[in-house]
């Protein structure tokens, strides 16, 4: 297991599920969980940069986990805890106890046993030897604003469309999106969903060239429709489940365990999550012709953003009309744009290869489910 | 997840404590074959090789291939009151991104098995592309003797390693010979990244506030021992320079045994440190403070001449050793320095290695003579950050 992405099936087919826990409790368990540690981290002042860091860590555990043997806020604080040290912003295990304490239950504090620290402790050693030591995550936030300041339309909607993609990045870190794809992706995706509703106009992009439909085939290679939907439904799936009344707690051992593979041959290319109504409502077909169709059924998010998105500094060419004058050579990443710095270096000078040799292919064509025997 | 025992015995008295009790989870973390990270016994140790702040280094053999050795670097952690150092955590995080010749390569990531024995807390370890050899050791033995032309190669070596680093925008912060390691076939490494940072200009505008307190005494630059904090790539230059002033001397240039006689030190063989010579100085939080030899003129040439003739190699060390860290070379400047392209050119050290079978590292070394430049054998102090307890005495 080289990269740290994995097709639906595999998250289907998590420890969690060979534990006997059913798929939606398991996905109810992972939102709950990032949810806590962006609650945390927010309530004590931690960028969103290491919360982010955090969740996929808490992801990543239980992909060797499984959710009836590690209770999810205590892994979830051990996530944070490391994710502080790694991102610089360290916090002391006691204070986001403390934090965790104010947000939690009694009964779900009573899975931080009898000494909470050691139990933090124990499993960061856990965590660590099951993430690799993988550290350094990058996430879709430092891709959206590079994306943004290539764009061109009006300022106004430009801005409110970042917020709003920002926010679905945000709520995109209840889901499985960050073991599943690259954070340039994501960032791609959730630009399109945003774009789309907050009916914002892309009109011009620098760094374009003839070959370009859409302004993201500038960033990213071979990044289908159907791929940008799936992904889009995904986050927009958080907002109509609603929370169900069942225990919080894993149901009892003797619940039957699911069997995520009878179904899954059906659901060969629909989007899988625990309430699909959305994906009738949105008609997001392939659209070369109109690539900026905004689809009013679609909810606005609704949850509110705990780290809104920083303003975009307006860039000249932004605002400087008309854009064939100002269109920069069609180099890839026009060198007035000022990127922001990266959270971390780039290991070498040339640009890393975008897909990792071992993440899977840049489109939904990897079958999701193999053929049973 | 072939170790997830059966847990249906295991009555569970509430739903919220349907999580593991202590000792279902001390024997899951004993059980779970973490696919990530290896166990420590696929390695056989074989010799200890250091010992500092950073705790204990071991040569160990790879017993799948007997032939292959490695360095494993323990990872302390029994003061630790925040889990995994945070400066261990730097440490790995800056050895995974960096992967070039010229720097030391992290191989893994080892554990012991937890177990009852070490109260089911596993010992972690980092495990290093084996190197013969560190500089200091070199150096401290006389019967190894560098060629201006291998001189050189070691140069340019550890300049290449620095243009690297500092292209990825990491800060070594501990330049020392001990830290230079150089393999039997002549490879230069730079290696102890337990100080390294990744630095960036500045953030929006406002100055870095690193901590000085880092580099090892003798080869810490005149920026630092007066408080700067928003420092950059100069400082391993300054190091840099040290060093390669030591290749002839063979033991460090400077050897200060307090950070104000290190100054003083400095002062008499670079000039007295004024604004004339490096403008901005006197907004130094220690400049006013430190009483410092006024009217000393720069000797670094007439000093350094009696152990090295090469006008080049000269030059080049009246460049790196310069006060002022914005007129200091940078590692790009050096490396097109006419010292490495003119005759004799940087000539590959394995011949002249292979006259040396044992290892040599400072550790193993008996201590060196500081016998040239005025100092008495001082012990090597250690980088400065707080001694004995490892990675913990480095957060800052």
């Amino acid at each position: 297991m080289p990269g740290w992405y994995y097709d639906k099936k595999e998250i289907r087919n998590s420890p969690s599920a060979q534990d006997a826990l059913d798929f939606d409790t398991e996905m109810r368990y992972r939102k709950e969980g990032a949810r806590f540690i962006i609650d945390t981290g927010s309530k004590m002042d931690l960028g969103y940069n290491t919360t982010a860091t955090g969740v996929v860590y808490f992801h990543r555990f239980y992909m060797f986990h499984s959710f009836r043997q590690f209770p999810r806020y205590v892994t979830a604080c051990c996530c944070l805890f490391l994710a502080g040290k790694v991102e610089e912003t360290p916090k002391k295990c006691k204070d986001i106890i403390k934090t965790a304490r104010g947000l939690l239950s009694d009964e779900k504090f009573a899975t931080f046993g009898m000494d909470p620290k050691e139990e933090v402790m124990t499993l960061e050693r856990i965590l660590l030897q099951t993430i690799k030591f993988d550290l350094q995550v990058e996430h879709p936030y430092s891709y959206l604003i590079k994306y943004a300041k290539c764009l061109k339309g009006d300022k106004a909607k430009l801005q409110k469309m970042v917020q709003m993609a920002w926010t679905f990045v945000n709520d995109s870190l209840c889901t499985t999106l960050a073991l599943q794809w690259e954070p340039e992706i994501i960032a791609v995706a959730l630009m399109y969903l945003a774009g789309k509703l907050s009916k914002f106009e892309v009109l011009d992009w620098s760094g374009r060239n003839p070959r370009h439909l859409r302004w993201w085939d500038v960033f990213v290679e071979d990044v289908t429709m159907d791929l940008l939907e799936d992904i889009c439904h995904q986050v927009l799936d958080l907002y109509s489940s609603q929370p169900t009344a069942v225990p919080d707690s894993p149901p009892p051992k003797t619940q039957s365990a699911p069997t995520p593979t009878k179904k899954s041959n059906n659901d060969q290319d629909k989007i899988e999550t625990s309430d699909s109504s959305n994906n009738k409502a949105i008609q997001m077909t392939d659209m070369a012709p109109y690539q900026y169709q905004t689809f009013t059924t679609a909810p606005p998010p609704t949850y509110p953003s705990v780290y809104p998105a920083p303003s975009i500094p307006v860039t000249p060419h932004l605002s400087a009309p008309p854009p064939h004058i100002s269109a920069p050579p069609p180099s890839v990443f026009p060198q007035f744009v000022n990127h922001p710095p990266p959270t971390f270096p780039p290991v070498t000078g040339a640009a890393p290869p975008f897909y990792p040799p071992a993440a899977p292919p840049p489109q939904n064509q990897r079958p999701f489910y193999q053929p049973q025997p | 997840m072939q170790n997830m025992s059966s847990r249906e015995n295991n009555h569970n008295p509430s739903p919220s404590s349907a999580a593991m009790t202590i000792r279902e989870k001390e024997e899951y973390i004993s059980n779970f074959n973490f696919p990530f990270c290896d166990e420590s016994t696929k390695y056989e140790k074989v010799a200890k090789i250091g010992q500092g702040t950073f705790g204990e280094v071991f040569k160990a053999r790879d017993k799948s291939n007997p032939k292959k050795f490695v360095a494993m670097k323990k990872v302390l952690m029994d003061n630790e009151k925040e889990g995994f150092p945070i400066t261990a955590l730097r440490e790995i995080r800056i050895l995974q991104l960096l992967k070039h010749e010229n720097v030391v390569n992290l191989i893994e990531i080892c554990r012991t098995k937890a177990s009852q024995a070490n109260r089911y807390r596993s010992t972690f370890y980092l495990v290093f592309d084996f190197c013969e050899h560190d500089l200091a050791g070199l150096l401290s033995n006389v019967n190894v003797k560098f060629s201006l032309g291998e001189i050189k190669k070691v140069m340019q070596q550890l300049l290449n390693g620095l243009y690297y680093i500092h292209s990825n925008q990491i800060l070594h912060r501990d330049m020392k010979a001990a830290n230079v390691l150089i393999t039997k076939n002549g490879v230069l490494k730079l290696a102890d990244f337990g100080l390294a940072r990744a630095f960036s200009s500045s953030k929006n505008g406002q100055p870095n506030r690193f901590t000085n307190r880092v580099v090892t005494l003798w080869y810490r630059p005149p920026e630092l021992l007066l408080g700067e904090r928003n420092y950059g790539p100069p400082v391993d230059l300054w190091g840099a320079g040290c060093i390669m002033a030591e290749m002839w001397t063979r033991s460090p240039i400077m050897q200060g045994n307090s950070e104000h006689q290190q100054l003083t030190l400095i002062s008499q063989l670079c000039g007295s440190i004024t604004p004339l010579c490096w403008p901005g100085v006197e907004s130094l939080e220690l400049y006013k403070k430190m009483d410092l030899p006024p009217s000393q003129k720069r000797k670094v040439r007439e000093r350094l001449k009696p152990y090295l003739k090469d006008p080049y190699a000269i030059d080049l060390l009246d460049k790196l050793l310069v006060l002022d860290p914005s007129k200091r070379a940078d590692s790009d400047t050096a490396l097109n320095h006419d010292f490495f392209w003119t005759d004799p050119m940087p000539c590959e050290l394995a011949n002249m290695l292979a006259n040396h079978t044992q290892s040599m590292f400072e550790f193993l070394a008996p201590p060196r003579r500081a016998s040239q430049m005025r100092h008495h054998s001082l012990p090597r102090p250690s980088t400065s950050a707080l001694q004995d307890s490892g990675y913990q005495d480095r957060v800052f």
